[in-house]
């Protein structure tokens, strides 16, 4: 790589070199009985030039070219993207732990063992179709460049994901875990999902309107995803963000306080460098309500004339970064969720939903499906319900807070569960 | 280790329409059987390193697949050139059945290649070890074969200038009107050199060439904002992505209407969709469960799903055709080397046929369909749709609007997820039928749905038929030639989100 980098800056003025090694291992049962296993393991480099303020990129699996590939990322200028920003220079980062060696460890032989236990535990106890697996996954990171970097990660990820299905559909009851070496799903994880999947069993079928509604860790996503799309400072310069002028202004509830920290090695992924080799640090987005920052990777921070934030990711090393909002947290509150369930009069726990994808997404729009929802009056759960929607806009809803949950979820981000006021219910 | 890439150009199967024109035909033919030669070495070579690969393998079953791909990929977000360049990337994917247990590996380099299978081995003995019902592979045909699409201009001879001047072209149309925030206009082409080698002899080399374009608009009024898409991608040539303007100013047009459209209020409406809605319905709220890898693990909805099973009015008609020559979905072989067929997913209303792999053809007792697929050689195959659609029926769009009489008119997909029984969808725009004529533009169309309810909600099919050019379906990979199609249709009681 050294080598290549050496080539590189030969014949252009700044060079990137990113090599990415992934090693992963899945074990899946379906129905309660093991049905897949699956191993991936890949390697490629891309590389990223500037030239004449002009910028080139190509990716590889292999050196066995680096002639081919520097040919490629030149050919490349010829489309003449601008790129005016500067790569950044080797500065002494702090030590991330982000790799737990016990990862080696976990053979497919354990996976499947873990699978085996959850999934036995449940069999005895409940009518659920039960879907459960668990995985391992290994990501080597070298960056280098022509100012003086040369920074790598190693990065270990156990993970495992539970699903109680109500038969006949297919929705149901999740549960996850995310950490940098194995754990066992935990007895009180699984004892929470029995409690809420036999309050689904039975199905109503409550009146449209308007009402209250507690998203659980993996819905939020409905709402982040929407907000991250206008605090990305892609949205930013493009003019394309309805809070672009908003900085300093209160724009939620003063119970929500989201930031990214990609520094705390006790999660999974922490990391001191972003992969344009900026050093990461925690960076609040909104702080008490109030909009504090947007974040950005090299290119739109000197597209907008501000300071680089360190969110320049990639989706893998074949792609560009791109800012991105890894390592999100919203801030724990300090009701529990019981709580939060005896505070709904009438309304709706979103477990998942569907469609969180689609629809008006940089207005804030959402219009989803339940997938499914529990639906409760008067504090208690009365059952689930199907074909049904709830429709908002993100920056109206998180006006209405009601209360956040005393407990982060390790969902990929840390996100404690949400109950919002008046959000919009249809159903039959 | 790229075999493939220094004569990709000369594909025998690809017809010189340009050749022919300029007179240079004959020189062409010559040029054309030098390189058939060579290529048919290459291809050879390709084939016994892949069948000295898996003759390490003690499994019971060995299939491995390897695949160059090649990508060019343009994109502009708003005015500004972001992305330009070609990429060739490579790798593996072997699948093992050892004592009636199946496991698969995907790795990229060759040297990776005896580590891999032994994995694969070792992963599939302990399957073996876990599972009452050893799995079984229906038996298929023995292919000795190669193939590649003919193509309507081959994108591999359209220089890259020329691709960004008509990328650069397209982007500029929306970008003239003021109220047009910003654009994300995307050129790209895809080519997948794919060799397959099972233990069982087979031996397939397909090519699959893909082009498109897809343009996403989002307009601005004060904070409102807007979007909508506009695109073209096909499986036969680089012709797939000329003389969109029009289509793009339509888009353009409507993005800007849709700043004063009404957000539609929330309930229950009766609804015409337009084909392109109808074919993501056919694909959302059906086609998902007509993919065996889906209701395989799922006891409740198999046993509700059997075929002869009653799933709507006797004019529906749902079939997967991939074919279809042209079409998006087009392909002969799938990823574990059965030729595709079309396949009567419902018949006059019956639930008549499921897509199949070779596992879950043999765990259903069922004919093979041949719609493995895999996104490229990172993954290994699944169970995907080819070019599914509603067929025709025999009613005119007016006598349609007469029946529906109030209601709404929902057009063109913009994104859909299927969950279990339940689906959604998103519309990019619509209007308000009042009395059968058009009483307003509405926005903000999502719709939700029951997939043992909304099919025997189809009221009326029309007597129309597109299949879609925008492609694309996110089941665990990305497949931008899953193609979807269909009539206008009428749907009684669909659930419609709003404030």
């Amino acid at each position: 790589m050294k080598k290549l980098l050496e080539m590189a800056t030969k014949v252009c003025d700044q060079v990137e070199v990113f090599s990415q090694d992934d090693q992963f291992n899945k074990v899946s049962y379906e129905n309660a009985k093991l049905h897949d296993i699956n191993s991936h393991f890949s390697a490629g480099i891309a590389l990223r030039i500037i030239k004449d303020g002009k910028l080139g990129f190509a990716y590889t699996r292999d050196l066995n070219s680096r002639e081919e590939l520097i040919e490629n990322a030149l050919h490349s200028l010829k489309g003449e993207v601008a790129a005016s920003f500067q790569l950044p220079s080797y500065q002494e980062l702090p030590n991330i732990k982000s790799f737990d060696t016990s990862i080696d460890e976990i053979s497919s032989t354990k996976l499947v063992d873990e699978c085996n236990r959850i999934t036995e535990n449940w069999k005895e106890n409940i009518k659920a179709e039960i879907y459960v697996s668990a995985w391992t996954y290994v990501q080597k990171i070298r960056l280098l460049n022509n100012r003086g970097i040369d920074y790598t990660k190693k990065a270990s990820w156990y993970g495992a994901f539970v699903e109680l299905l109500f038969p006949g559909g297919a929705s149901g009851i999740i549960g996850s875990l995310n950490s940098k070496s194995f754990t066992p799903f935990t007895e009180s994880s699984s004892d929470e999902m029995i409690k809420l999947f036999k309050f689904g069993e039975k199905i109503v079928q409550p009146k449209s309107g308007k009402m209250k509604v507690l998203f659980m860790p993996a819905s939020l996503n409905i709402i982040t995803r929407r907000f991250l799309a206008g605090t990305n400072a892609k949205s930013i310069y493009e003019n394309a963000s309805p809070i672009k002028d908003k900085i300093g202004q209160k724009i939620f509830s003063d119970k929500l306080t989201i930031y990214t920290d990609p520094l705390n090695d006790k999660y999974i992924d922490a990391t001191a460098f972003d992969n344009e080799g900026v050093p990461t640090s925690k960076l609040l987005l909104v702080e008490n309500g109030i909009l504090k920052s947007f974040y950005n990777d090299l290119d739109y921070a000197q597209k907008l004339g501000v300071k680089p934030t360190g969110h320049g990711y990639k989706n893998d090393y074949a792609g560009k970064p791109f800012p991105m909002a890894d390592h999100l947290v919203i801030s724990s509150g300090a009701t529990s969720f019981e709580e939060m369930i005896k505070m709904i009069d009438r309304g709706i726990i979103l477990v998942r939903a569907m469609g969180a994808h689609s629809g008006n997404i940089l207005n804030g729009d959402y219009s989803v499906g339940l997938n499914p929802g529990l639906y409760v009056e008067n504090g208690e759960i009365i059952g689930r319900v199907k074909d049904a929607m709830i429709t908002g806009n993100c920056y109206e809803t998180m006006k209405h807070v009601l209360a956040v949950e005393n407990k982060p979820h390790n969902v990929g981000s840390r996100i404690p569960a949400v109950l919002f006021d008046n959000v919009s219910f249809s159903g039959k | 280790m790229r075999y493939t890439r220094h004569f990709v150009v000369y594909t025998p199967q690809i017809g010189g329409v340009r050749d022919k024109m300029t007179g240079i035909h004959t020189l062409h033919e010559i040029i054309y059987k030098l390189f058939y030669v060579y290529i048919t070495k290459e291809r050879d070579i390709m084939f016994e390193k892949l069948k000295k690969i898996i003759s390490n393998s003690s499994a019971d079953y060995t299939d491995i697949r390897y695949e160059d791909k090649t990508t060019t990929n343009i994109g502009f977000s708003g005015k500004e050139l972001n992305t330009i360049g070609t990429n060739t990337t490579n790798g593996f994917v072997i699948r093992v059945l050892k004592k009636g247990g199946f496991a698969t590996i995907t790795f990229t380099k060759e040297s990776d290649a005896i580590k891999a299978l032994k994995i694969a081995e070792e992963n599939a003995e302990l399957l073996s070890r876990h599972i009452k019902k050893p799995i079984r592979l229906a038996e298929t045909n023995v292919i000795k074969d190669n193939f590649s699409p003919k193509l309507n201009e081959d994108p591999r001879k359209i220089s890259l200038e020329e691709k960004l001047e008509l990328t650069r072209k397209y982007n500029a149309i929306p970008l003239q009107y003021e109220q047009i925030a910003t654009t994300s206009t995307r050129y790209f082409d895809i080519v997948r050199e794919k060799y397959f080698v099972n233990s069982e002899g087979s031996e397939i080399n397909e090519n699959l060439i893909t082009v498109g374009t897809l343009a996403g608009l989002t307009s601005k009024d004060g904070s409102l904002l807007q979007s909508i898409l506009s695109g073209s991608f096909g499986s036969d040539g680089f012709h797939n992505v000329r003389n969109q303007e029009e289509n793009i100013e339509n888009k353009t047009k409507i993005v800007l209407d849709l700043l004063k459209a009404t957000p539609v209020q929330g309930g229950t409406y009766n609804c015409i969709l337009n084909p392109s809605l109808a074919g993501v319905f056919a694909h959302e709220a059906f086609g998902h469960f007509s993919e065996a890898d889906i209701i395989e693990g799922l006891p409740a909805m198999r046993a509700k799903m059997q075929i002869g099973q009653k799933m709507g009015m006797e004019k529906l008609n749902i079939i997967d055709d991939a074919t279809m020559p042209n079409q998006l979905g087009f392909y002969k072989y799938d990823d574990e080397g059965v030729s595709v067929r079309k396949v009567h997913l419902i018949k006059n209303g019956i639930l008549s046929g499921r897509l199949h792999s070779r596992r879950t053809a043999a765990e259903f007792g069922e004919p093979i369909s041949g719609h493995m697929i895999a996104e490229d050689y990172r993954f290994a195959p699944i169970i995907r749709m080819g070019n599914i659609y509603i067929e025709a029926g025999d009613t005119t769009l007016d006598e349609m609007f007469e029946k529906l009489g109030n209601g709404l008119y929902i057009i063109d997909a913009k994104g859909g997820e299927t969950a279990g029984e339940n689906f959604t969808f998103g519309g990019q725009y619509g209007y308000i039928i009042k009395k059968g004529k058009k009483a307003g533009m509405i926005r903000d169309l999502n719709i939700s749905g029951n997939l043992y309810q909304t099919l025997n909600d189809i009221a009326v099919i029309g007597n129309d038929f597109v299949q879609n050019k925008i492609g694309g379906c996110g089941k665990q990979q990305n497949n931008f030639r899953s193609s979807k199609g269909g009539p206008h249709i009428l749907i009684y009681n669909l659930i419609v989100g709003g404030l």
